[in-house]
């Protein structure tokens, strides 16, 4: 694993402007006042925080232009019963500050072969559509954009792409009333167009599912889930093959977490049980693993020979990883 | 003498309804009758009646489906004198198609071949289109030289009707162009032919 994404950009922190009662926009440049790495639309970075003598490592999404890399932007949606590192960058980050983050990796890419861009978000999930947005209408490329909020002091992100992007934005619950309705969206659509939908787990899915029913197939449905939950759960001990450390994941923490908190190291790029960088081999197991990540396949699940230390658990009295 | 069994050469499916679609057209071509019948015959009524079949009768080798096909009761069955027309067909269907619409390809490699570049430019994936490949492996071969496209060749050495220079057909089979690609022959020494084979595909 390299350094990098352990914390190689050192990022300052040049404003913070509350956007809705529990989003904050974070504008950072580089510490030592050069350019940023280049990033593609949809891309995120782990930022790592600061948290009562921890550190906690989230990742967001980039919602400032590919096109400007004197700054990156995020939004912080703080979420309260958490892994509380949201909480960390409401309470804890000022201007001025400066923060180590991974540098950028784009999970979330725009089709390159799409005829028409159709994006569905929920709420803090528009941050990745900023910029992918930004990366089509540079290029000309028709896309849509449907967007829900949670009520009036919500829309504010909103509203400033519909400012940006006119009739191709659509808001929904900024008025208290109207609903997305994901089946309506996305019927009778021209073949060739991809949906990219961003946002909390529920909607998410309803969302996947609502265009399977149309007939729509995976390849052209594109996703990201927010959740800031981590991985918690009933606690469990797990041994490290080739450094023979016994390590205690808490209640409170990731098996990824809790290595790492015992000075170990494992690849990681998304924290979030979808990109896959984490696949570790499982050697050695007394009990069930609690599979939590959309990487593997059922089959791979079967097996258990495989776990995503990100978010997945363990009920276990005996669980060994090739790491 | 030349490679065979190279990577560019297509995988083919077997058709088999795509239970996930809501809506099904079919292109077809002279042998591509066959598999065309067989898939039909393993769809439910329902299946059939979301179904449009657009079939050309234009064959290499002459056989023709087109009386096994109108047994099925589908939604549309739309008949085409040459294969050219039915890929123009395709077209047409597609342009207007809906997210939901499957489609299966069954004929000659080069039928299979043109009628996929209509699908991909309407941004169709694979996990939307079955293909299989029925009757000769003759090929369908672009000059290098001239672009021209040579439909069902069968032996090695060919002259280009194109630019009339003897070609080779190369067995490195170009997904873009739907085509082998084919190259001067002689192009070391004039008039110095390598040995004339029957492809071997």
């Amino acid at each position: 694993m390299t350094e990098a994404q352990h914390g190689a950009l050192q990022l300052r922190v040049k404003r913070i402007e509350p956007v809705t009662p529990e989003i904050n926009r974070y504008t950072f440049c580089a510490a030592d006042g050069s350019w940023l790495p280049p990033f593609s639309g949809g891309s995120h970075i782990t930022v790592l925080i600061p948290s009562d003598g921890d550190t906690k490592r989230n990742a967001y999404s980039l919602m400032s232009s590919p096109y400007d890399t004197s700054e990156y932007q995020i939004a912080v949606r703080r979420v309260n019963n958490g892994k509380r590192g949201s909480l960390a960058m409401h309470d804890n980050v000022r201007e001025g500050d400066v923060l180590l983050a991974g540098i950028p990796a784009n999970l979330f890419p725009v089709s390159k072969h799409a005829r028409h861009h159709l994006f569905l978000a929920g709420g803090v999930g528009v941050t990745p559509v900023y910029a992918q947005l930004d990366e089509l209408s540079l290029k000309g490329s028709p896309f849509e954009l449907h967007l829900a909020v949670r009520g009036p002091g919500h829309a504010a992100l909103g509203r400033e792409l519909k400012e940006r992007y006119g009739d191709r934005v659509t808001l929904y619950g900024h008025d208290g009333r109207s609903r997305l309705n994901a089946s309506d969206i996305l019927t009778g659509r021209p073949l060739g167009t991809h949906a990219y939908v961003c946002g909390p787990r529920r909607m998410v899915d309803d969302i996947i599912g609502a265009a399977h029913d149309l007939g729509w197939s995976d390849s052209n449905i594109h996703f990201e889930r927010f959740d800031d939950l981590g991985s918690t759960g009933d606690p469990f001990s797990v041994t490290l093959a080739r450094s023979g450390a016994v390590i205690e994941v808490s209640p409170e923490q990731s098996l990824l977490e809790a290595v790492e908190e015992a000075g170990h190291k494992l690849p990681y790029l998304c924290r979030g049980g979808a990109c896959g960088d984490c696949e570790t081999e499982v050697l050695e197991l007394e009990g069930t693993i609690d599979h939590r990540d959309d990487w593997l396949s059922e089959s791979d699940r079967c097996t258990n020979k495989l776990i995503m230390p990100c978010v997945s658990r363990a009920t276990c009295t005996k669980l060994v990883i090739n790491a | 003498m030349l490679i065979t069994g190279i990577k560019s050469r297509p995988v083919y499916d077997e058709l088999t309804p795509m239970t996930s679609g809501l809506g099904h057209v079919t292109a077809a071509q002279g042998s591509g009758g066959k598999p065309l019948v067989r898939l039909l015959g393993e769809m439910n009524p329902d299946q059939l009646a979301a179904t449009t079949v657009l079939y050309s009768t234009e064959s290499f080798t002459g056989q023709n489906y087109l009386a096994d096909i109108q047994k099925f009761k589908v939604c549309g069955l739309i008949v085409f004198p040459a294969n050219a027309d039915a890929v123009r067909g395709l077209d047409a269907f597609l342009a207007t198609a809906k997210m939901g619409t499957r489609l299966y390809i069954s004929g000659s490699e080069g039928f299979i071949g043109t009628s996929m570049q209509v699908a991909t430019s309407y941004g169709m994936n694979r996990d939307e289109v079955l293909r299989e490949h029925a009757g000769s492996f003759s090929r369908r071969v672009w000059c290098a030289h001239c672009s021209h496209y040579s439909e069902n060749v069968t032996r090695r050495v060919f002259a280009c009707p194109g630019c009339e220079l003897n070609l080779i057909v190369r067995d490195h089979y170009s997904g873009r162009l739907a085509a082998f690609q084919g190259v001067k022959a002689d192009s070391e020494v004039p008039g110095e032919l390598p040995e004339n084979e029957e492809l071997d595909t």
